[in-house]
């Protein structure tokens, strides 16, 4: 450590030393209240897991206790289909007006020259 | 370590070792919280209370003044952000002008040094603090304020470059 490195130390500590001249509480006292509070917490603790433990207790009694529904209701095999349906993804890409390009069989020309003795 | 002595949910903490630096953590408490002597009373028992509860264990890793100063650290950063998101959430809801009510209480000190060290952005200052006030390395002190260990040795070069330029030059006294 170099001397204004010292220097500079020395001169922070004691600004700093003037600065906090506030005294410390006294420490037993201290300890003392961080008990109570540690205290007080865990009772806090205990009485929540308490709670949720009577809370969820008593869900599954009740739980356990509901009657179950027997008006179950059927539906139709036919029924269920018509409310369902689909469609292919490709299905948009088909033409959306029916027609075929070549509605009758074109007429090709016929050659009539020949070569060889077969038609060109 | 007498047995009795030992705190009950942290078997590496003796009352006897936590009274012998109580009042270095009172003052790292009270430089966390403006130097409001009952808030810092009130962050010390809070950091006991952990120690007692065995939520913040000491586990011999660093040492013991290391790590209750960690854990004050800790829970006045928590108390801040809390602190600073019902702020928020006030100005937000009511538009209410607050900013006086949050202002810092400096120490009484009119020492140009000091006034020098709280003109640092806060990582230096606690650095500062923590290595020339407290006797600290800056291992142990980047520990404290939860930075790595060459971060923690930035902030340590540039605030001695700060403080030295702002109170003079090298081999110069700095004195008040």
């Amino acid at each position: 450590m170099t001397d204004s490195e010292n220097t500079l130390r020395r001169a922070v500590r004691e600004a700093h030393a003037r600065a906090e001249s506030i005294p410390a509480p006294d420490f037993d006292r201290v300890m003392a209240a961080a008990t109570a509070r540690a205290g007080a917490a865990r009772k806090r603790q205990y009485l929540f897991a308490g709670t949720a433990a009577v809370a969820a207790a008593v869900a599954i009694a009740f739980g356990l206790r509901a009657p179950m529904d027997d008006n179950r209701g059927y539906i139709d095999e036919y029924e269920l289909l018509e409310t369902t349906g689909w469609t292919a993804p490709s299905d948009s890409l088909l033409p959306s007006r029916e027609f075929d390009i070549y509605q009758t069989v074109p007429v090709l020309i016929e050659s009539t020259e020949t070569y060889g003795g077969a038609l060109l | 370590m007498r047995d009795s002595d030992v705190l009950e949910n942290n078997p590496h903490i003796s009352r006897s070792a936590l009274e012998a630096i109580h009042g270095q953590v009172f003052g790292w408490a009270l430089s966390r919280t403006d130097y409001d002597r009952s808030t810092a009373e009130d962050l010390v028992q809070q950091a006991y209370m952990e120690l007692l509860s065995g939520k913040a264990r000491f586990d011999n890793r660093s040492s013991l003044k290391t790590f209750v100063f960690s854990v004050v650290q800790n829970l006045a950063r928590g108390r801040y952000r809390r602190i600073a998101s019902r702020l928020r959430l006030l100005k937000g809801a009511a538009s209410v002008e607050i900013e006086e009510a949050v202002q810092p209480v400096e120490p009484e000190s009119n020492s140009p040094v000091w006034t020098a060290v709280q003109a640092l952005p806060q990582r230096q200052r606690d650095i500062v603090e923590l290595v020339f006030c407290r006797d600290m390395t800056i291992e142990a002190a980047s520990s404290v304020m939860g930075v790595s260990t060459g971060t923690g040795r930035v902030h340590y070069d540039r605030a001695k470059k700060a403080l030295k330029a702002k109170l003079g030059s090298p081999g110069e006294r700095f004195d008040d």
